[in-house]
């Protein structure tokens, strides 16, 4: 082991961050605002499939489709985005208008989520479980100066897609938004005492359905990255648990975004361990699935309160009587 | 609704039926729903919906093999929506089956490999109590949190998934990975092929159902389980804490309920169910432990268990007609141009259409109760506060 490895492995790291922080970050609007969405892992896997739809309409392969460079490059990460929400609605509808346990319909998103993914790729791309590899993707770059660190730990900050610093940067004004803005507070509120909420004259309802489509197109959009930016394909199964390690980050991170950012980094780290850094001491006498196991074992730790007690917002879960109402 | 309210103590359904009446109704309402949004998406397919359904129907009842088919398939499906409701009904969300079946299935499959100089039926009935044990030590790991730290089952079950999920790989890549190395170059993972003394037998040709089937002595026993689960809620005396439990744990406790020990035995009790689930797979379908096993089972149980309204009898029929809907892919494959992956598609809106449905059927039994008990104590309208609130939306 060497510079070189841990410079690599922090670069895998910064890739699994993008991934979880960005769904750990719809999770946290949709918690926030009252609901709890178990479902991330479904939405995210709705987002790869689609997000890989949408880059090549808009962005070709050469053969079919637009081919609008960069651009539509975009267009079809918002797709998966859009795609992610779209199916988050019926979260929403599930949780917030017929007041569905909200446990119960997350299983069920995640559940739907496989067969929605193969349809959607029967549709596309008229194979059930994935897309041609080698789509585009838009244009790596590297950091200026971080880059240039001497020793191989330079390469952490190399060669790097704009989504991971469009995510890394996300926590400032989601931390400006949720804890500085009139519609911060209110989602907040909608998630700790709905019924204060209400008393001053604010729906409850369109709130939540704001934090739960949020989270479908945080998730759909983390999706999309993974498909389009990470693998260059769609494949099923390819989300890996990811949306249960944002989950499990989310709770970690005591449902706080700058903390969350912390605890993403770390979770991802811990991923690219068995990646990178298999022959360094220890790590090499431990095999990689008690390795890949750490992410959870810590968050029942925590959740267990042996360590510190993280707190969920108060109503989260809790449904509304007076939703329907607004 | 005053006079409605009035009206009902005199000529009212005993109210055991009216649920009954009541949850089969929503159950029917929810399967038109699923069936009628079905229809438009094969129409937008550009197919008949007549013909897909009938394609499914036919070849679901096609002959003996074909039934066969439908009951292996559900026999997991019972034994994970069996494992669900048995939490259930105490109040407690058991999301980990999927998690406990994994680990049951490396269990078991370490027993098969370690136990084979056992003769006969003695081999396979270890194997199975190994699969129940392995379900059940991992259940008690949230149930024991759950009790002591408060740790909600919820989030500590689906960690405990994802634990699993490595729990196999480091099974199939160390301990339990093949040591007479299969036949071809590129394998798959997996452990060695059992003795066949520690399979469950088929049970299948007694009926003329092909082996293909895979139609195992397994289905019986979840059969059977799924009466000890109903003797148990209804029969025996941890079936009843757990309902006082499950209904409100305030008044449970204030009747001297021990809440924490109810929890834990339920939690046991669904372990050892989960612990069955894949035994389909490992002893009737593929005598091994595979890498690409069938995962997910555990939270098909969970939608088979709210098919089946949490009832240990629905469940098998909700499994069956899950299983059924499932055999239908092969129909679609085959007799249609709609993608085998519309029947996940239908199986999803009919669950989904069962959880809305069956929560407002919910709300409506709870009012009407309310309305009764307000008739009953001779109060003219009782539109509490709570009452109101339900009416909205």
């Amino acid at each position: 082991m060497d510079l070189q490895d841990i410079g690599a492995a922090i670069r895998i790291a910064f890739i699994y961050f993008t991934i979880v922080y960005l769904t750990g970050l719809g999770g946290l609007f949709s918690e926030r605002s009252g609901i709890v969405n178990i479902g991330l892992e479904g939405l995210m896997v709705v987002g790869t499939v689609s997000g890989a739809a949408g880059v090549a309409l808009f962005a070709g392969p050469a053969s079919d489709g637009l081919e609008l460079g960069p651009g539509g490059v975009v267009l079809g990460l918002l797709i998966g985005a859009l795609c992610g929400a779209l199916f988050a609605s019926v979260h929403a509808v599930a949780t917030i208008n017929f007041r569905v346990d909200h446990i119960v319909s997350g299983v069920v998103i995640n559940l739907v989520a496989v067969g929605l993914a193969r349809f959607l790729s029967y549709v596309f791309f008229e194979q059930a479980t994935q897309s041609d590899p080698g789509g585009p993707h838009l244009s790596r770059f590297d950091i200026p100066l971080l880059s240039d660190i001497p020793g191989g730990l330079g390469v952490a900050f190399q060669n790097l897609s704009p989504v991971v610093i469009f995510a890394a940067l996300l926590v400032f004004p989601v931390t400006y938004v949720l804890y500085r803005t009139r519609w911060g507070l209110r989602l907040r509120s909608a998630g700790e005492n709905p019924e204060a909420t209400r008393s001053l004259g604010v729906a409850v309802a369109p709130l939540r359905w704001q934090g739960v489509l949020l989270s479908g197109a945080l998730a759909g959009l983390a999706g999309g990255f993974l498909s389009v930016e990470v693998v260059g394909n769609w494949r099923e199964g390819q989300t890996l648990g990811l949306g249960f390690i944002s989950l499990a980050a989310l709770i970690l991170s005591n449902w706080d975004p700058r903390r969350l950012m912390v605890v993403a980094f770390l979770f991802g780290f811990a991923l690219a361990i068995p990646l990178r850094l298999d022959d360094a001491p220890v790590i090499s006498a431990l095999p990689d699935q008690f390795i890949n196991m750490i992410p959870y074992v810590v968050t029942i730790v925590a959740i267990a309160g042996f360590v510190g007690r993280v707190r969920p917002p108060a109503a989260a879960g809790r449904a509304y009587e007076g939703a329907g109402g607004g | 609704m005053s006079a409605a309210a009035t009206s009902l103590p005199s000529r009212s359904r005993p109210p055991w039926l009216d649920a009954f009446v009541g949850q089969g109704l929503a159950l029917l309402f929810a399967f038109a729903i699923a069936v009628a949004v079905g229809s438009l998406i094969i129409i937008l397919y550009g197919e008949n919906p007549l013909t897909v359904y009938g394609a499914m129907l036919s070849f679901g009842f096609r002959d003996a093999t074909s039934l066969g088919n439908i009951l292996s398939i559900a026999t997991p499906l019972i034994f994970a929506a069996l494992a669900v409701s048995v939490c259930f009904k105490g109040g407690l969300f058991n999301i980990g089956v999927e998690g406990q079946f994994l680990v049951g299935m490396v269990t078991a499959s370490w027993a098969a490999l370690a136990f084979d100089f056992l003769p006969g039926l003695t081999h396979m009935i270890v194997v199975l109590v190994f699969a129940c044990i392995g379900g059940m030590v991992y259940a008690a790991v949230p149930g024991i949190l759950k009790v002591t730290t408060g740790a909600h089952e919820v989030v500590t079950t689906i960690m405990m998934n994802q634990i699993a999920i490595s729990i196999v790989k480091f099974a199939l890549d160390g301990p339990l990975r093949f040591t007479k190395a299969p036949p071809g170059q590129n394998v798959d993972l997996r452990t060695d092929i059992f003795e066949s003394s520690a399979l469950v037998p088929d049970l299948g040709h007694l009926f003329g159902v092909e082996s293909s089937a895979h139609l195992s002595w397994l289905f019986p026993i979840a059969i059977v389980a799924s009466v000890f689960v109903w003797f148990l809620i209804k029969r025996m005396r941890l079936g009843y804490e757990a309902r006082a439990v499950g209904s409100s744990a305030g008044s449970a406790r204030a009747g001297g309920i021990s809440i924490g020990s109810v929890q834990i035995k339920l939690f046991l009790i669904s372990g050892a169910l989960a612990g069955l689930v894949g035994m389909q797979q490992v002893l009737a379908e593929r005598g091994a432990l595979v890498q690409n096993y069938e995962a997910q089972l555990g939270f098909t149980g969970i939608a088979v268990a709210f098919l089946g309204q949490n009832n240990p009898i629905g469940i098998v029929f909700a499994a069956i007609l899950w299983a059924f809907l499932s055999r239908g892919e092969t129909a679609l494959q085959i007799e249609t141009d709609v993608p085998r992956e519309f029947v996940i598609i239908l199986q999803g809106i009919l669950i989904f259409c069962v959880v809305v449905v069956y929560q407002i059927a919910k709300r409506r039994l709870a009012r009407r109760e309310l309305q009764r008990a307000g008739a009953e104590v001779g109060l003219r309208d009782t539109a509490a506060p709570s009452d109101l609130a339900l009416e909205e939306g």
